[in-house]
């Protein structure tokens, strides 16, 4: 009677034991963050939000977060202005080297981090530099620029080249064209990779636990040295679960954000289906 | 006011390819020209160099005297419409027509008053505050010519701008385009493909072929004496024969169409001997019942017939070999609107209607133009 039904279950079924798989261990941090015991171990114990308070107090685990969010966003501004230079180069109708450009550009990406954290802190050795937070903010630039061009390359791409001689033709020396056409129509691209980099940064651990000096952990490096020591875990159960519920407001406001610019690029595209059909059928030419 | 252009010896190559071949044009103040060519005749790369996209390999591109090497697009006085019209899509169809205003500092107020004007100009008043993408192509074609033609350039350059339009909307826009021409008295470069585009609204125009250009001359010039074989094809002059040359006919000359069939023509290139290609035009070819004799008179069968309305389109295979069109126009109700394929006839190809061409089309066959 009805072929589909067994198809649809069976569909359905998959789907949520794909999302449980994915999303269930995040759950039960989220759950283990309000638990009473020291330890996150069945049977609940009770509701609290004891560790929360805890967390909030703890001046070393803040500072580790703030320092993350600080490195991150930086890393995010910078790699991304980074991203927009590589990737006008790399659209110039005619370039030299092409492939082997963009096989440097890409190349932190298959390189294992820990390989480029070691080689960085060889390199800082050398130039007789210490070890900062300037180093990690370096390290992590170099490891989100990949990103940021992969981003804003294509969508630079997209752009019809006629929209900026139409702006040179109009009066605008380079720069304002480029300030005034290029980069508002860039904008959604530009959004998607300061977030991109800002995540890669933030996650990051092996270049951070190699260069960040001591006592000025970033917030993964925090984490794994933390978790070592029980008595912090509940604390980074909760931190942890803040910014689970953190990233997807962040994700949320990203995909929105990336919509709206987009439906302010594109108009309504229902109107602008309409009124292109007004402009009539095709007559038939002799 | 200005808006003289003036192109001399003007070459673009891309690497191996040479683009623009030496072309010399000159377009006085206030013309309507047309560059017409085939895809990759250089037309567009013509245009880019006097809007300044792209710098001559050599010569040169004056306006109003002024040579313009080394000056950046956004410093000369022409405006570009653009096949694709560009319009800034993050802009609304006020902001897309105040930008160029906006770059020259022109005073708030007068800015206002200028793209309202602009606006009206093109019939897109109540349209100010819409973005591109609400318009239908017509519409944003009219943005397009709002854009630029606000900024009162000299020359006003444009690269086939009703190229994406269905052929009725295509039709319509030529008109007004002539007239807003006409109106604003702005000297129009109008790049197109399409050759009655080209003929319906250019007070002269260039063919181009190859980077060269083939003939520069009025529409009905070129239509009725196209130079080279190239031009005439082009044009869509649709009867174009290869003939031998064989000696002179009084002011003619006798030309060979087929082993002892002759005709004689009186215009063109009458003084060739040898292989030639000769035109002739659909609406001058005569069709006459089978067996008619005489001076112009090749027998020939019908191979096809197509009733258009106002007239009806034979194809016939001459007895010379060729095929040729005949335009039969349907002037009242006794002339016959249908031969059957098949039937035999006699065309007439009269010495006046028939006009001898070079066949070889390598050199330039066209003089630089001089300026009125």
């Amino acid at each position: 009677m009805r072929p589909n039904w067994l198809g649809r279950a069976a569909l359905t079924a998959y789907f949520w034991a794909f999302a449980a798989f994915l999303f269930f261990p995040l759950a039960v941090l989220v759950i283990f963050a309000f638990n009473q015991s020291m330890t996150p171990t069945l049977p609940i114990t009770g509701f609290t939000t004891h560790w929360f308070h805890q967390a909030f107090s703890d001046t070393e685990l803040l500072g580790a977060v703030v320092r993350s969010i600080e490195i991150g966003a930086a890393t995010g501004l910078f790699a991304t202005a980074l991203g927009i230079m590589a990737s006008i180069g790399l659209s110039a109708r005619r370039l030299r080297l092409r492939a082997l450009i963009v096989a440097v550009l890409l190349l932190p990406l298959v390189v294992p981090y820990i390989s480029l954290a070691v080689g960085m802190l060889v390199l800082l050795n050398q130039a007789g530099l210490q070890i900062s937070l300037w180093a990690v903010f370096g390290g992590h630039v170099v490891i989100a620029m990949p990103f940021a061009v992969l981003v804003v390359l294509p969508r630079l791409r997209s752009l019809d080249p006629a929209m900026i001689e139409a702006a040179r033709d109009l009066g605008s020396n380079e720069v304002t064209a480029f300030g005034l056409v290029t980069l508002p129509l860039l904008m959604p691209s530009l959004v998607s990779s300061f977030l991109i980099c800002f995540i890669t940064s933030f996650d990051e651990f092996a270049i951070a636990s190699f260069l960040a000096p001591p006592g000025q952990p970033t917030f993964p490096v925090f984490l794994y040295t933390g978790s070592r020591a029980p008595g912090l875990l509940p604390e980074l159960i909760a931190v942890g679960s803040l910014i689970i519920v953190g990233s997807l407001g962040v994700i949320a406001l990203a995909e929105g954000g990336r919509r709206w610019a987009e439906r302010r690029l594109r108009g309504i595209t229902a109107e602008a289906a309409e009124a292109l059909t007004d402009s009539g059928v095709p007559a038939l030419q002799i | 006011m200005g808006g003289q252009i003036q192109l001399v010896a003007l070459t673009k190559r891309f690497g191996p390819v040479t683009a623009v071949d030496g072309i010399d044009l000159t377009v006085p103040q206030g013309e309507f020209f047309s560059l017409l060519g085939p895809s990759g005749c250089g037309k567009s790369t013509t245009l880019r160099m006097i809007a300044g996209f792209e710098q001559p390999t050599s010569g040169r591109v004056l306006l109003d005297g002024t040579e313009m090497a080394g000056i950046p697009p956004n410093k000369r006085n022409v405006n570009t419409v653009f096949q694709s019209y560009a319009l800034f899509p993050h802009l609304k169809v006020y902001d897309n027509v105040a930008y160029g205003l906006r770059r020259a500092r022109v005073e708030r107020g007068e800015i206002k008053r200028r793209v309202g004007e602009a606006l009206e100009q093109v019939q897109l008043s109540g349209l100010a505050a819409r973005k591109p993408s609400q318009l239908s192509g017509g519409q944003q074609q009219r943005v397009a010519l709002a854009r630029a033609l606000v900024l009162s350039p000299a020359v006003l350059l444009l690269d086939e701008p009703l190229g994406s339009l269905d052929a009725k909307l295509r039709r319509q826009l030529q008109v007004e385009l002539k007239a807003l021409q006409e109106q604003v008295g702005i000297t129009f470069l109008y790049v197109t493909h399409d050759q009655e585009e080209a003929i319906t609204m250019s007070d002269r125009l260039a063919v181009m072929n190859q980077g060269r250009v083939e003939q520069a001359a009025t529409p009905r010039e070129m239509y009725e004496e196209p130079a080279t074989a190239f031009v005439a094809d082009f044009l869509g002059v649709s009867n174009l024969m290869d003939a031998r040359a064989t000696g002179p006919a009084g002011s003619g000359v006798v030309l060979e169409l087929g082993p002892g069939i002759t005709v004689e023509a009186g215009s063109g290139d009458v003084l060739a001997r040898g292989a030639v290609k000769v035109v002739i035009r659909p609406e001058r070819v005569g069709i006459e019942q089978a067996g008619v004799t005489g001076p112009g008179r090749i027998p020939a069968m019908v191979t096809r017939c197509i009733y258009l309305g106002n007239a009806v389109r034979v194809i016939a295979h001459l007895a010379s070999g060729q095929a040729i069109t005949v335009l039969v126009p349907h002037t009242s109700n006794d002339t016959p609107t249908s031969w059957e394929p098949g039937v035999p006839v006699t065309c007439h190809l009269p010495a006046s209607a028939l006009r001898v061409l070079p066949v070889a089309t390598a050199a330039p066959a066209a003089q630089p133009v001089a300026a009125t």
